[in-house]
């Protein structure tokens, strides 16, 4: 009877609420006074102390194991999470800043400026400059770097610029097609330098005249036209620096590409930041290649179009190869003599 | 139906059918044409002839071999590049096995297939370029040839780009591409693919009963 009185049962769980507490709050003020005793039998976590020795923060815990290969003892290297980062916090951002300065510079260059026009206009006279066999390597050339370059950047900046825009599926395809099709092309280019540098080369060695075209900054920067041969000196320094960074960045691409000669860890992450300097230094001078052979330069582009460039072209800016061609006796087409002699194929016949 | 259930379907069911019957029908069309009987005293073997120039047309003569070696060695990469890859890749061998023939042969290794993608992306560039360069050959182009050649790319391109093969949609794409060039193939100069024997062989057998060396 006593259990169902509910003074009774009120005072009982009184009871055990203050032992509760006081059994509660013991303890911890015991282990204030002395930790050891909070914690009498010490249980360490056995995935915790794995986990710290194969996450080492200083340098890569190397153990041992039946796989042979490069850096297949490592585990978890964590240099790989710092070059990630130096990859997205510090390249990626520079690289963009870069490229869209020079962009920017050609563009104030171009509203200053202008387009560069040929002296006294076109004559209608046409020298042959460039035969068929190099303008088509040319423009294998130009054709290769130009997917190099757009699927390069897309893999470079597209998580910045392309994921935003089209999702992630649509941008998980995206960047698969371009690292397929950016590995697939890689060894063309090196084909294309190859070819390049067997039909250019010897015109572009340098010489003394070309200091002088530098000292006075060529035609487009000081006053007036300078002498130049075939090539100027910077056509010249172009040249040499797609050369130069061309076999940079396609033998680096190699590297990466084929990752089966025992390239370790740190060779992949210098060679791709290398990869990316040549790369983005290409593609910014491309830019300035572009725009001074199209709209910076009239008569420009006609020589790798159609081979033929006007013979006021040649004067104003390679005089020193328009009097040799001159001297040696070159044939000239005179465009409106051509036109004059050659009826269009479906003009009406002559009544008289 | 979604796009790509219509690509690997009735899309694919017509482009096959056009090209099948569209290249049948060229073929017997060219081949029972006939000519004019040549009543003329044959002088030597008109199909020793015909066999003769089909195998020695395979190398270029000595006295153009300067001029025309770009188009040589560029066509020969291509052609061997793309015979290669169409028959001897592993995603087109699965391809014949489940949905034309029923049965498949041993692939290349994925590194061989890399080899000879580039060797006839090498060849086709060079060749579409030489074509668009060289003022004879553009005056001789038609717009076919160029869409020929340009589809061709686009499909060969859009196979590349779908190597991971971790991405249904790329593989959609190319098959597309692929489908449109067999319903253009039928009635374009791609044909040369199957007549090219006939038309050297037609040449060869005309000269060969002449005694005429070509």
């Amino acid at each position: 009877m006593l259990l169902y009185c509910p003074k009774a049962l009120a005072a009982r769980l009184a009871a055990l609420l203050v032992a509760t507490l006081l059994f509660g709050c013991f303890p911890a003020m015991a282990q204030e006074k002395d930790p050891a005793a909070a914690h009498p039998i010490m249980v360490p976590n056995p995935a915790a102390d794995l986990w710290r020795a194969v996450r080492q923060r200083e340098a890569p815990a190397v153990g041992m194991t039946q796989v042979q290969g490069v850096e297949t003892g490592v585990l978890i290297d964590s240099s790989g999470e710092d070059f990630r980062n130096f990859r997205r916090q510090d390249f990626i951002g520079n690289a963009a800043i870069f490229i869209g300065a020079f962009a920017a510079l050609i563009l104030v260059f171009y509203f200053t400026r202008g387009c560069i026009k040929i002296p006294g206009g076109r004559s209608g006279k046409l020298i042959k400059r460039f035969p068929d066999i190099d303008r088509t390597i040319h423009w294998f050339t130009a054709i290769l770097f130009i997917f190099q370059a757009l699927t390069g950047m897309i893999l470079l900046f597209g998580r910045f610029v392309v994921l935003p825009v089209f999702g992630q599926e649509a941008f998980s395809v995206i960047a698969s097609a371009c690292l397929e099709g950016h590995n697939l092309f890689g060894p063309l280019f090196l084909i294309a330098l190859f070819l390049l540098f067997t039909r250019f080369a010897a015109k572009n060695i340098p010489k003394r005249r070309d200091l002088t075209w530098l000292r006075r900054g060529g035609g487009a920067i000081g006053e007036g036209h300078v002498s130049s041969g075939f090539f100027n000196a910077g056509e010249k320094i172009w040249f040499w620096a797609v050369i130069v960074l061309g076999l940079t960045v396609s033998i680096s691409g190699l590297i990466l590409n084929f990752p089966i000669f025992g390239q370790g860890r740190e060779t992949m992450q210098l060679t791709l930041i290398v990869h990316g300097i040549t790369a983005v230094l290409l593609t910014a001078g491309s830019f300035a290649h572009i725009y001074i052979g199209t709209i910076g330069s009239e008569g420009s582009l006609q020589s790798m179009t159609t081979g033929y460039v006007d013979e006021n072209w040649a004067e104003a800016h390679h005089d020193l190869w328009h009097a040799e061609m001159m001297e040696r006796g070159e044939p000239v087409v005179d465009q409106r003599k051509e036109k004059q002699e050659i009826p269009p194929m479906n003009a009406a016949p002559d009544k008289a | 139906m979604s796009i790509g259930e219509f690509v690997d379907g009735p899309f694919w069911y017509f482009s096959a059918a056009v090209f099948v019957i569209g290249v049948l029908w060229r073929l017997i069309g060219m081949l029972t044409m006939g000519s004019k009987r040549d009543l003329s005293v044959a002088r030597a073997s008109g199909s020793a002839g015909a066999i003769g120039i089909n195998i020695t047309r395979f190398f270029p003569r000595r006295d153009f071999w300067s001029r025309i070696k770009l188009q040589v060695v560029a066509g020969y990469l291509f052609h061997v590049g793309l015979f290669v890859l169409l028959f001897f890749a592993a995603p087109h061998i699965e391809f014949y096995r489940e949905r034309v023939l029923g049965f498949g042969w041993p692939a290349l290794p994925e590194w061989a297939f890399i080899v000879f993608a580039e060797i006839a992306f090498l060849g086709l560039l060079l060749l579409i370029l030489h074509r668009m360069m060289h003022p004879v050959t553009r005056m001789i182009s038609s717009r076919g040839d160029y869409i020929g050649s340009v589809l061709l790319f686009l499909v060969m391109l859009t196979g590349c780009l779908a190597l991971a093969r971790s991405h249904e949609s790329l593989r959609i794409l190319h098959f597309f591409l692929a489908e449109l060039l067999l319903l253009y193939f039928p009635f374009s100069a791609l044909m040369h693919t199957f007549t090219f024997p006939f038309s050297r062989g037609f040449m060869g057998a005309h000269y060969g009963r002449r005694g005429v060396r070509v």
